[in-house]
């Protein structure tokens, strides 16, 4: 019995024995402070608002101990249920607007012509201008009758509409201000992701006789796909994340139309002074994104293996 | 029998004096320390323009002069997250001594135990005759399980104002029930102006609440059991939703928020708006046109409007509350500058600061306080007191909510259920 535990634990010395080098262990005390400093800034506050969750807190006690009574009282409310699925509404049709327009843009700047340099500056303005500022001058723009966006239907002969007066419509705003917003950040990467294209691969696909359209189909959109997929990603995080927009455009009305999840939490947090059920919705979100997130990884990862 | 001065005598005598000046020394250290003023932290919320903050520390600073063993520090607080800056003070440990806040703000803390009752301070003006002061409705805005949880300031009133040039315009007199109002907005409303602008943020809420008080109702019962869907709020809400059926109602107002819709009511773009009376002091209102309208007669000839009472409250963790509550004393007898020089957005609740010249020749703050304020209800109307849920009901939107639906003309009734059913929820915790 001895024996063999001796043997064993020399077995386990000899296999880490070469994991042991000076190298790492210079590397491992090197890192620690980091490794310190981000436990305590980044894994203490997750796994406190963790146990939010299965608590009654407010924002001045710490609460009692519920279990899973506000996972339940999610599922069960129904602003939770629109919160879910305006913020699903609201990424999928940002990331499908802002990738068409910055793809567009970027193959548009990947060639030369006159102005190029300053057509590009100007196309990252609405990246530059800060969230507050691009949000009230949307809204100056659709807010009334008398607003720019009403003057333009007048001159056409239309009735005014009242963007934000109307669910449907502030939700098509939000989106379009989110778009807005977003699509330099989406142009400026896909334009380095095209200009990292081999050339040679369109001389090829141009000797083999394709259309502009089929070297685009079979050459571009394959070559860019990686970065796509993770602007893709990144871009539905960040607007499921968006509290800004729906807050300073309608305060996530008229009537919790553009209220998301994000917004959802908010309100639990410091209107209704529920932290247990805010860090509940905030961490259903987390989950879902993560899982996205999982998905899409595992779902790329298999077509990498099956070429 | 004199004693020979010898030196071991004087080095005793010296030891001796040096002791009699030790042991006073302490004392005069801690005499020092005594002689240092009590620091106390006042946050104020910015209740008025600009030089509202400056003439507040201009108050603060004689206040300061007139003392010697207390010391007020200012702090003008904005009204953004001002919730979250409460609460976080508090939660750390570094709470203020004192400060004014949101109207529901007193009651929610004291329920937490974060809140110290002036109920001394209010014995004291009791019996020096000086509580006279103060409506009943006014202290009873304050008053929660037999405790003062704070001391009333001001009177956050709504009242209905019009545009003298649009009634005039249209021949249409100043209503004062409110079939007149409804006929009256239908008949100016045309060429782009509209009867009644409002907002879909509190501005909204409180045209909701204030309808359902003039009906003799409000958003609970005198039990305090919430009553939204009850006779007289469903005929409030009725009434103002019939205004939005008339098309009366302009329709951006669901996506309006409240600087959107006065702006609109002050260039002329609707007959009447609801608004406390102090804005048209403001500098882009244009007086000469804006009149006060009388407070409307209800279908059943009730009277009545929203009050959101403004407070003064200590806080627990003041570690000096007896002169913190010397302090709120003298500043609720000296405050008149914040309206006379600061301009503070709301009306005082003192009768004695009423009768200040500053508000009997200007004849709309005049006619509001001889007319609204007797009249002025609380958001917890029909119910009397004060209570914690307040503050949820105040902040959480749900009833920005309901009047955002009834301005996109929904039939009140299903958004009065869904108001009802949340409110309920809000009360049984």
């Amino acid at each position: 019995m001895n024996s063999s535990i001796t043997g064993g634990t020399r077995v386990w010395r000899a296999r880490a024995k070469p994991l042991m080098t000076p190298e790492l262990t210079t590397s491992a005390v090197l890192l620690f402070p980091s490794l310190l400093l981000l436990a305590v800034v980044i894994a203490y506050p997750i796994a406190q608002g963790f146990l939010y969750t299965f608590t009654d807190s407010s924002l001045l006690r710490p609460g009692s101990f519920v279990g899973m009574g506000n996972y339940g009282r999610l599922l069960q409310d129904r602003s939770f249920w629109h919160s879910l699925s305006f913020s699903a509404i609201f990424a999928l049709s940002n990331v499908v607007g802002c990738y068409l327009l910055g793809l567009g843009l970027a193959l548009m700047l990947q060639r030369d012509f006159p102005g190029r340099g300053l057509f590009r500056v100007l196309l990252l303005t609405p990246w530059i201008v800060p969230s507050l500022v691009a949000v009230v001058s949307w809204r100056w723009m659709v807010s009334d009758n008398g607003a720019l966006a009403n003057k333009i239907i007048a001159a056409f002969g239309g009735d005014p509409i009242y963007f934000l007066s109307n669910g449907n419509w502030t939700i098509v705003i939000v989106i379009l201000i989110k778009i807005w917003v977003s699509f330099p950040f989406m142009m400026l990467s896909l334009l380095a992701a095209l200009q990292a294209v081999d050339r040679s691969l369109y001389e090829a696909a141009e000797i083999d006789g394709a259309t502009r359209w089929q070297a685009f189909m079979h050459v571009t959109m394959p070559e860019i796909r990686g970065v796509s997929i993770v602007l893709c990603i990144l871009m539905t995080i960040w607007t499921v994340n968006d509290f800004d927009t729906p807050w300073l455009l309608a305060r996530g009305g008229p009537a919790n139309a553009t209220e998301n999840l994000v917004v959802h939490a908010y309100r639990y947090t410091f209107a209704r002074n529920d932290v247990g059920m805010g860090a509940t919705v905030s961490f259903v979100t987390l989950f879902i994104l993560m899982a996205l997130f999982l998905l899409v990884m595992r779902l790329t990862k298999g077509e990498h293996n099956a070429r | 029998m004199k004693a020979k001065l010898t030196s071991s005598n004087r080095s005793r005598r010296q030891f001796l004096k040096a002791l009699i000046v030790a042991s006073f020394l302490p004392g005069a250290f801690v005499g020092a320390a005594h002689a240092q003023p009590v620091e106390i932290n006042f946050w104020d919320m910015i209740w008025g323009p600009a030089e509202y903050a400056a003439v507040a520390q201009k108050l603060v600073d004689k206040f300061n002069a007139s003392q010697n063993d207390i010391k007020v520090v200012y702090r003008s607080v904005p009204w953004d997250s001002w919730y979250q800056t409460y609460v976080t003070a508090i939660a750390s440990g570094s709470a203020p001594d004192i400060s004014t806040g949101g109207s529901f703000q007193a009651v929610q803390f004291y329920s937490m135990d974060e809140i110290y009752p002036v109920d001394e301070l209010i014995e004291e003006m009791k019996k020096d005759g000086s509580l006279s002061d103060f409506s009943q409705s006014a202290l009873d805005t304050v008053r929660y399980h037999d405790h003062y949880v704070a001391l009333p300031w001001g009177n956050d009133i709504r009242a209905y104002l019009y545009r003298k040039d649009i009634l005039a315009a249209n021949g249409v007199a100043a209503p004062s029930t409110w079939e007149e109002f409804r006929a009256a907005a239908k008949k100016v409303t045309k060429n782009g102006v509209f009867g009644l602008v409002c907002s879909g943020d509190q501005n909204g809420f409180q045209l909701m609440v204030t309808a359902a008080v003039n009906n003799g109702g409000g958003l609970f019962d005198p039990d305090r059991k919430p009553a939204i869907t009850g006779e007289r709020a469903r005929e409030a809400l009725q009434f103002v939703s019939s205004l939005v059926k008339d098309g009366s109602v302009n329709p951006a107002s669901a996506g309006y928020s409240y600087d959107d819709s006065a702006a609109s009511f002050m260039r002329g773009e609707s007959a009447f708006f609801l608004d406390n009376p102090n804005v048209t002091n403001s500098d882009n209102a244009p007086k000469d046109k804006i009149g006060i309208l009388p407070p409307l007669k209800g279908p059943h000839g009730d009277l009545g409007t929203f009050n959101g009472a403004n407070n003064i409250m200590v806080y627990k963790q003041s570690k000096h509350p007896k002169e913190t509550l010397k302090f709120l004393r003298w500043w609720s007898e000296n405050q008149l500058p914040l309206w006379t020089e600061g301009h503070a957005g709301n009306l005082p609740v003192r009768a004695s600061l009423l009768k200040d010249p500053y508000f009997q020749n200007n004849p709309i703050l005049k006619y509001t306080a001889d007319n609204y304020i007797p009249i002025g209800k609380s958001l917890g109307a029909a119910a009397s007191g004060t209570f914690p849920q307040l503050n949820v009901v105040d902040g959480d939107g749900f009833l920005n909510s309901l009047a955002q639906r009834i301005f996109q003309g929904e039939d009140p009734q299903g958004p009065a259920q869904d108001a009802q059913a949340y409110l309920k929820g809000i009360m049984s915790k």
